[in-house]
């Protein structure tokens, strides 16, 4: 089908839309929009970038290097470190713009570079000013930073942790191993979870900032490389510590406080690793908008065959709902901090799932071309679905993640439950903010972040009062009509869901399987709601292409409420016209994003 | 429950004994030998002579021939411990040929025939050439043409993404023959060895992400003369002998896959029983055992559709067509979300290409491959939707399947690829018969479970009635293609109620807790199918799977296989 010009971002600009090739950035992301520029062309041969050397260096499992040094000279380090501790991290929303950018080039780039802000995020949490002034020049300098959690027999069960730190007058002795450890062995500095009590517990661990080229000889081993599926040049290693002495002035925040730091630093960490999956979904996308584009099937170009059309138009949906979860999400870092506990588990869970899907969908698509290494886009593609599958693994995985909100079931159901008695109630300032793309963030108050969230969730607390007003706009505005009563129904559904999550009997040790089921349904609850805030806050900055009559939205929670399985009677979305758009945007090298930004080769 | 119809010839020990333990690591067959020749991209040599030795081979020649192919079915469980050991052994060493030979089976002169099966029993292969990579599954417009010229082609064109091309004694060769319209492309039979080495060449190896151990090229021909008595059949009848050949490699391919995600799941379930997390085994989790379970009833009901359509291409030969294109279609897709799901279970080691668990990320790249190789899901789609009115037409109708279809140990005709059909005739017998073992179940629970089955194959048939031609091709809707997943959904679930119904005593068939564990999963997929109406996983209820693990710790304990038919592993027991 051509293009639907309802669709197109050429269409005649009302209110400055963006999306016009116009030299200066005037979209909401500004940095992110220069790392792009800076980043270049992967598809050509020029430039320390490329598609080509990034599936070569996999091919021979060979570290990055090239171009995280030329990440490097960009400065892309410096929005590793928060503003106020010398850096230019500023804004976490642009800072998951920035690793996508890198993301959708390369998976093992995005995380091999991007992880020195895993390393360093217990300082920013928990750790002192002169600590983090410290640590925030080290990174300039162009220092990897590590973090070590996780250990050979225990994965994501921390407290059972057998790294063990012992005071000495100075500081610490400490013995032990951290294993499967993003650059350990390239990092120079290590955050550690160390246990600092025999006994354990949550207040029985602690983190300590060890910096390898201080130990001395013997004490400390790099483990070797470990071989795996998906970023193969990756440095995914272990660091093994025999009686290393490390001084009292590497505690991170205070003693006992390490489990603490890391469950809140997890919350930004988790958030940010939305920008993986999301790059991993606009590569997949694009090449597979490209291959039904020059595809012929059956005397057919395979994007004008109605199932291939609608099937492009799901995955761009499934994108869209994720992305506006994720783009909410890293702005209420700012906003709602206090609720990121339950959001950034939403976020590592969906994005990263929806995400595994979308791939294995878009593969199908490609058929044999998506196995086949050495022709067109083979290589990339069958690289990108490898690296992908990391996503959800790391950084706490699936399982990790939904119970960690069926553990907070009973708060969510009560916020929810209180929350629709009042559905003409305007919805919080920091969810406004959160949702309106053009409103500048307050800055990020980390001693905000909390461990349990104690009213809800803000952004569904307001999905009724916000399906009140879609259903408002709809009265002036009749080609709202579906996108309004969707997000009735979609209201309805997830009313379903939490009543069922109040049913939900709690048990710390034996939880049933259909709860992780129903907290899966809560995060596409959340994703919704996403949606419907993010499309009312910036329905007036953009008005044309995906925005206009609420497309994305329509097609987003339609997906969302398929999710749920809930029935969506009434018109079908407009998935062959998103398929449409998605094709001009892979032609024309636009972002495949809600957010209209400008032409970037690829 | 094994046929006992062996052939003379056939092995006294099985290939699951002669490949032994996966776990040793001194096995030449073992996993960490197949991890190997995997990362150097190569045939595992050890396990190819393996294969030689218990001439593999003679599976794929018809008894009639001196081989021992007799049922469909036999051929797929014999070659489980291949596929059980490794996806790219057995994708590698041979299946192709078995797919290429299919066609002189069906459409060859008792020369042709002779002749393909003694370079089959002498160990050589053949490879099946079908493919050009500018019309993948879009067979009619194959460009490699074959000009008649007295007694010989003149053949020029490519085949591309062949496999064994480079070792094989020769191909079966889908060429453009003609321009009669409908008559337009032939099969031959083509001898390598015997053409001027000047006219043709294997094209340089195509690598691939999984299977990487297969050695997939292609052939290029240039005004290359090849004998006329290599043709098969007759001159324009490559689409009909094609389109019912491979009614029988659909479903041996389909059939295949179960083998590696019984390796996978035997490799979590001793991941869960070896690892502490939190103060015990992640088998004593709930979340986990569900998931063990929930994989286990998926492989039962996978190998029950399997199964039956390898018994329906004897029995039920007019009807095969739609058979084999809807477990071609939905076996992959089971088999794929059970990794899935297996993958979670056991995070991070699943994503390690070394250590004990590193076969899980084999399996993970090698099953897709099979799931695209010869017809992906939307081609098989495609095959089904002209077929469903006849679908519709059984929700009517009394029509059923013969009990013979479902009993797995009875014997079967001989395989008749000549009764084969390029489209399903009349009433569908499976389907009828999903009606008559609804009605059949005493269990309350289990009548309510195929209750539902029975209520949407009516709303399927409304569905149907009400589908434009239009809707039955290429150009057919999203909403179409789905209601051709249902009806894959509701020929499994019949599979499974009539395995059920027909195997009254059998220790395990015979009972009910693998039915409803099967149903209640196909019935969740269904729901999400049919986006008309709401679905809540509650409603299907919870424990379900409960009993199964404890028949699942069972077979791992004493060391036994998680397909339908009971049988023996060389894996260790825990």
């Amino acid at each position: 089908m051509p293009p639907t010009p309802a669709l197109s971002h050429d269409a005649p600009a009302a209110g400055g839309v963006p999306g016009a090739p116009a030299a200066p950035a005037a979209g909401p992301f500004p940095l992110a929009e220069r790392l792009e520029r800076h980043l270049g062309d992967p598809a050509g041969t020029a430039g320390p970038f490329t598609y080509a050397d990034a599936v070569r260096l996999d091919e021979e499992s060979l570290f990055p290097a090239a171009i995280c040094a030329d990440l490097d000279e960009f400065g892309l380090a410096r929005h590793y470190v928060p503003a106020e501790h010398g850096g230019d991290l500023a804004r976490y929303d642009e800072a998951l713009q920035m690793t996508r950018a890198v993301a959708r080039r390369d998976l093992t780039v995005a995380i091999g570079h991007g992880k020195t802000y895993l390393g360093a995020v217990s300082v920013w949490v928990s750790g002192d000013a002169a600590q983090a002034a410290a640590l925030g020049a080290t990174i300039i300098s162009g220092v990897p930073v590590s973090w070590g959690l996780t250990e050979r027999d225990h994965g994501s069960d921390l407290l059972a942790g057998e790294m063990t730190a012992t005071a000495t007058e100075d500081g610490y002795r400490v013995t032990g191993e951290k294993w499967l450890i993003n650059n350990a062995t390239r990092g120079q500095v290590l955050c550690a979870l160390v246990r600092t009590r025999p006994e354990g517990g949550a207040r029985g661990f602690s983190l300590l900032l060890i910096d390898k080229s201080t130990l001395p000889e013997g004490t400390v081993t790099c483990l070797p490389k470990v071989a795996t599926l998906g970023i193969r040049g990756a440095d995914i290693s272990g660091l093994r510590l025999a009686g290393a002495p490390v001084p009292s002035g590497a505690l991170v925040g205070r003693e006992g406080g390490g489990i603490e730091t890391v469950l809140k630093g997890l919350q930004l960490t988790r958030t940010l690793c939305a920008a993986l999956s999301l790059g991993a979904a606009d590569h997949a996308l694009r090449l597979a908008a490209g291959f039904a584009d020059d595809r012929h099937l059956y005397g057919r170009r395979l994007a004008d065959l109605p199932y291939a059309a609608h099937t492009l138009g799901e995955l761009l949906a499934d994108h869209l709902l994720g992305e506006a979860l994720a783009l909410v999400a890293a702005r209420s870092i700012h906003t709602l901090t206090g609720e990121m506990t339950a959001l950034s588990a939403c976020v590592k869970y969906l994005v990263p799932t929806l995400t595994e899907t979308l791939v294995a969908r878009a593969r199908k698509l490609l058929g044999a071309r998506s196995l086949l290494l050495d022709l067109g886009v083979g290589g990339r593609f069958e690289k990108l679905e490898r690296d992908n599958r990391i996503v959800s693994l790391f950084d706490g995985n699936t399982v990790v993640n939904l119970h960690a909100l069926i553990n907070q079931f009973p708060g969510l159901a009560r916020a929810w439950r209180d929350g629709p008695q009042a559905p003409l109630e305007a919805p919080p300032e920091g969810l406004r903010v959160a949702c309106d793309l053009s409103a500048p963030l307050p800055r990020f108050e980390p001693g905000r972040l909390s461990l349990v969230t104690r009213r809800g969730l803000s952004v569904l607390r307001a999905l009724p009062h916000a399906a009140h007003e879609l259903d408002t706009l709809a009265r002036a505005t009749p080609a709202l009509r579906p996108v309004a009563d969707l997000a009735a129904r979609f209201t309805a559904a997830a009313d379903v869901v939490h009543a069922a999550m109040a049913r939900q009997e709690q048990s710390r040790m034996d939880v049933p399987p259909g709860a992780y089921e129903l907290a899966g349904r809560f995060t596409l609850c959340v994703a919704g709601a996403a949606a419907v805030a993010l499309w009312l806050g910036n329905r007036e900055t953009w008005t044309e292409g995906l925005w206009r009559d609420g497309a994305w939205l329509h097609a987003a929670l339609t997906r969302a409420m398929d999710g749920l399985g809930e029935p969506v009677p009434g018109d079908e979305p407009p998935f062959p016209e998103l398929a449409g758009w998605l094709l001009e945007q892979a032609r024309t090298g636009r972002p495949v994003s809600l957010v209209p930004g400008e032409a970037v080769p690829s | 429950m094994r046929s006992t119809a062996t052939v003379a010839g056939a092995p006294a020990a099985t290939l699951e004994e002669l490949l032994g333990d996966p776990y040793d690591a001194g096995n030449p067959c073992g996993h960490a030998a197949v991890l190997a020749a995997d990362e150097r991209r190569e045939p595992l040599a050890a396990a190819e002579r393996v294969l030689d030795g218990w001439r593999l081979n003679a599976e794929f020649v018809p008894v009639a021939l001196g081989g021992r192919l007799d049922r469909v079915q036999d051929l797929i469980t014999r070659l489980r411990p291949v596929f059980r050991r490794d996806p790219a052994l057995g994708l590698g060493y041979g299946v192709t040929s078995f797919m290429a030979a299919a066609n002189v089976w069906l459409a060859g002169n008792d020369l042709q025939r002779r002749r393909v099966a003694d370079l089959l029993l002498r160990g050589e292969r053949l490879s099946v050439a079908y493919h050009e990579l500018a019309h993948g599954n879009d067979l009619m417009r194959n460009e490699l043409a074959a000009r008649p010229d007295g007694d010989r082609f003149v053949v020029s064109g490519r085949k591309e993404v062949i496999n064994n091309a480079s070792r094989a004694a020769g191909a079966v060769l889908f060429a453009r023959t003609g321009d009669r319209p409908g008559r337009t492309h032939s099969l031959m039979l083509v001898e390598t060895g015997s053409l001027p080495a000047d006219r043709w060449e294997v094209l340089p190896r195509f690598r691939t992400g999984g299977m990487r151990g297969c050695l997939i090229s292609g052939f290029a021909f240039d005004d290359c003369p090849v004998p006329a008595t290599g043709l098969l059949g007759g001159l324009g009848e490559g689409p009909e002998t094609a389109l019912r050949s491979f009614q029988v490699s659909r479903c041996v391919t389909a059939g295949l896959g179960l083998g590696a995600v019984d390796a996978a799941l035997a490799c979590v379930l001793r991941f869960a029983r070896g690892r502490h997390l939190y103060g015990r085994t992640v088998a004593d989790i709930p979340h986990a055992r569900d998931v063990l379970a929930g994989v286990f009833a998926d492989l039962l009901a996978a190998d029950c559709l399997v199964t039956t359509v390898a018994r329906s291409l004897h029995l039920l030969p007019v009807h095969a067509s739609r058979y084999a294109a809807a477990v071609k279609y939905l076996v992959p897709l089971l088999l794929e979300d059970a990794m899935r799901s297996l993958g979670v279970v056991l995070g991070a080691r699943g994503y390690l290409r070394e250590g004990e668990h590193a076969i899980f990320s084999k399996l993970t790249r090698d099953l897709p491959v099979l799931g695209i190789g010869h017809a992906g899901g939307t081609a098989c789609q495609l095959t089904i939707l002209p077929q469903l009115p006849g679908v519709a037409r059984a929700a009517h109708s009394s029509a059923e399947a013969p009990a013979a279809v479902f009993r797995r140990g009875d014997p079967v005709p001989p395989l008749d690829l000549g009764a084969l059909r390029m489209m399903g005739h009349g009433d569908d017998p499976l389907i009828g018969s999903l009606l008559a073992a609804a009605d059949d179940r005493t269990s309350p629970d289990l009548r309510e479970l195929a209750g539902i089955f029975r209520a949407d194959l009516f709303d399927l048939a409304r569905k149907i009635a009400a589908l434009p031609p239009a809707e039955r091709g290429v150009q057919a809707s999203a909403p179409a293609f789905r209601l051709t997943e249902r009806y894959a959904l509701l020929l499994a679930a019949s599979a499974c109620l009539n395995t059920r119904r027909h195997h009254d005593g059998d220790p395990f068939l015979g009972g009910d807790d693998w039915l409803r564990a099967a149903l209640s999963r196909l019935a969740v997929r269904l729901a999400r199918a049919n986006t008309s109406r709401p679905h809540s996983p509650e409603a299907h209820g919870r424990d379900m799977t409960a009993p199964l693990f404890t028949e699942l710790l069972r077979r791992a304990d004493a060391g036994l296989g998680f397909c339908a038919d009971v049988e023996p592993v060389s894996r260790p027991l825990s």
